[in-house]
């Protein structure tokens, strides 16, 4: 991305599947930007905070986050990444996630979410929306996690 | 326990109180003979002891002629002895007591029979004594004292007066064996009366031991069922809230339940629907290139890869989209049933005549398309309930009776109310098809429907209807015959009451 360091995406989807059809989305919106994947909380946690290579550490990312992961919930996830103090409070996060509940949609915005997207078994839309969130991607600049 | 109260106060006014309230009944009536018979008795006792008194009267009558006799005589002896005048004023003033003192005693011995015939006897020979007695007073007097002793000595008053005397004692013996008699009478009443009288009292002291028993019993059955029933009322608003309380927990776990089902089954169908698009699209070139080999190599294409490419990926494609995306709208419709059942309902004022004409003009076109005309009955009462609940409620109805039309016959459709004591019947009748009567139950319930299936739908509508009407503390049901339209009531409290703690 132009002179600007490349933006890794982190996505924490537990579905293999799902996880398959938002990687062929977004690459087909035409992002190359580098894709880690992980499906549990801890060792994506581990990764965003701890990892020599991850965001905290270095270079700055984008996190794609699925709500209902199976050793946690993904706003806890939501709530340590945005919490007062992390080293990713500016990080992008969206929500991709299953549940159009309002009040859901509306815990992960207080919560400090930037972008919320359901997953409609519409698929024709849901590619729309991923490639819409890679034209997103390849105009956001992204804070770099030192500031 | 509300069911068990009633009863348990029932057993203790049971069999050893109305034995108690028996024994005491016979008690009472025990009494009340006692003092009947108490009151005869002492009748009795009275008429013995005048009996009596009469006895006594009687020998103190032939007491007195007894004595009137010999004092005259007495008189009469020492006047024919001495000539002293002081002894014929003696004999005057006692012979003249004979007469009254006889007359007194027939007086009291009319009742005796036998005493009547003594006396009988007894008079003439008083009178002939008299006479006697008068001849020596009279000779006396007149000077001839020594003719009055001769004649006292041979005259015949002394046999008379023994003979007198005699008769007198046998009355006097008539009256004392006759006082005999009446004085064993009276004491015998007098027994009697000491007999009855204690027996009375037994009798008494046995009736108020029964009254206190009886008293006592129902004096702790009041005690024991006030407390039990303070008892009941304190725990009341405790035992409400826990039950309210269980039961929304057990309505949150099903809601919860079917929440997590439906949206746990929704992330398997974003694969398959997402596979399937990508099976589609890899497809596509597929297709492509079986046409360029058919049009520039034909013998390189079998029949079998032609058919796959042409006709059975795009056909297995094609089931699989239309059934998961009915499954969608399956998963959907449950998210939705789970979600009301946890949306928070607030009662309010509503007049539905005006809510169903907000209905009907938001669904007016769709009305309109189907060829039937929808009526609202006014007045229709007043209803305090869910707003949002009653419209869907309403809405669905509604919707329904346009839909599901008789062939041939425009639909005619009426909405009206009335009110039960405290509840409220909203009916939607219409003139369609109608529905079985095998399945006026099954219709509520989620993905079932009836009838020709020749309509849209997924058989969602009147689960909702029907979860609603139960969230606002009613029913609805169903009348119907099959091609004869249908009546559907919706019975609601005219002031619903929010009980869910949730």
């Amino acid at each position: 991305m132009n002179d600007h360091k490349s933006v890794g995406i982190v996505m924490i989807e537990d579905d293999e599947g799902h996880a398959r059809l938002i990687e062929k989305n977004i690459r087909r919106a035409g992002i190359l930007n580098d894709i880690r994947h992980f499906t549990d909380g801890t060792t994506a946690l581990d990764f965003l905070f701890n990892a020599a290579d991850g965001p905290a550490k270095s270079g700055p990312a984008m996190i794609l986050l699925d709500l209902n992961l199976p050793d946690m919930s993904g706003t806890d996830i939501l709530t340590r990444i945005k919490a007062e103090g992390s080293p990713l409070k500016r990080t992008p996060v969206v929500v991709l996630t299953t549940t159009d509940d309002k009040v859901e949609i509306q815990r992960c915005y207080d919560l400090g979410c930037n972008v919320y997207i359901t997953k409609p078994v519409n698929y024709e839309s849901f590619a729309q929306a991923i490639r819409q969130l890679g034209l997103f991607l390849s105009v956001i600049q992204v804070p770099d996690a030192e500031d | 326990m509300d069911v068990a109260l009633p009863q348990r106060l029932s057993i203790k006014e049971g069999w050893i109180g109305r034995i108690l309230i028996a024994f005491m009944t016979l008690g009472f009536i025990a009494l009340a003979a006692a003092a009947v018979a108490i009151g005869w008795i002492t009748v009795r006792n009275r008429t013995y002891t005048a009996e009596i008194l009469h006895t006594q009267d009687v020998r103190q009558a032939i007491a007195t002629l007894q004595i009137e006799m010999e004092q005259s005589e007495t008189a009469r002896r020492g006047y024919v002895l001495t000539g002293q005048p002081l002894f014929a004023t003696a004999y005057l003033r006692t012979a003249g007591k004979l007469e009254p003192a006889i007359q007194d005693l027939r007086h009291l011995t009319s009742d005796n029979r036998r005493q009547i015939d003594r006396l009988d006897l007894i008079e003439p020979r008083v009178a002939e004594l008299r006479a006697l007695r008068a001849q020596s007073m009279t000779l006396v007097a007149a000077g001839r004292i020594a003719e009055a002793q001769r004649r006292f000595m041979v005259d015949a008053s002394v046999p008379l007066m023994r003979g007198i005397r005699y008769r007198l004692q046998a009355m006097a013996a008539e009256e004392v064996r006759l006082l005999a008699i009446r004085s064993g009478r009276q004491q015998w009443t007098s027994m009697l009366f000491l007999s009855v009288a204690g027996a009375a009292a037994v009798l008494l002291a046995i009736v108020a031991i029964l009254a206190i028993l009886v008293i006592r019993r129902y004096t702790t059955d009041l005690a024991a069922s006030r407390d039990s029933l303070r008892n009941l009322n304190e725990t009341l608003e405790e035992q409400v809230a826990e039950r309210t309380a269980d039961l929304s927990r057990a309505n949150e776990e099903i809601q919860r339940f079917a929440y997590i089902v439906s949206h746990d089954l929704r992330s398997p169908l974003v694969n398959v629907m997402g596979f399937t698009a990508e099976l589609a699209t890899a497809a596509a070139p597929l297709a492509e290139l079986v046409d360029r080999a058919e049009a520039e190599a034909p013998h390189i294409l079998t029949e079998d890869a032609r058919l796959a490419a042409r006709e059975d990926l795009p056909e297995a494609i094609s089931f699989i989209r239309t059934s998961t995306q009915k499954m969608d709208r399956l998963i959907n419709a449950i998210l939705k049933l789970a979600r009301e059942g946890r949306r928070t309902i607030a009662a309010e004022r509503i007049e539905p005549a005006q809510l169903v004409d907000t209905i009907i003009g938001a669904m007016q076109h769709v009305i309109d398309d189907r060829g039937a005309t929808v009526r609202v009955e006014r007045p229709m009462p007043t209803i305090v309930t869910d707003r949002l609940a009653l419209e869907q409620i309403l809405s669905n109805l509604i919707e329904n009776a346009t839909k599901y039309l008789k062939p041939g016959r425009p639909g005619e459709i009426v909405v009206k109310g009335h009110t039960e004591r405290n509840r409220v019947i909203l009916s939607v009748i219409d003139n369609g098809r109608g529905i079985d009567p095998r399945d006026h139950q099954r219709v509520f319930d989620l993905f079932r429907r009836s009838g020709a299936q020749d309509q849209p739908g997924e058989g969602i509508g009147l689960a909702h209807v029907r979860a609603l009407a139960y969230r606002l503390g009613g029913t609805i049901d169903v009348q119907s015959t099959l091609g004869d339209g249908a009546t559907f009531r919706l019975n609601l409290p005219a002031i619903m009451t929010i009980q869910d703690a949730a």
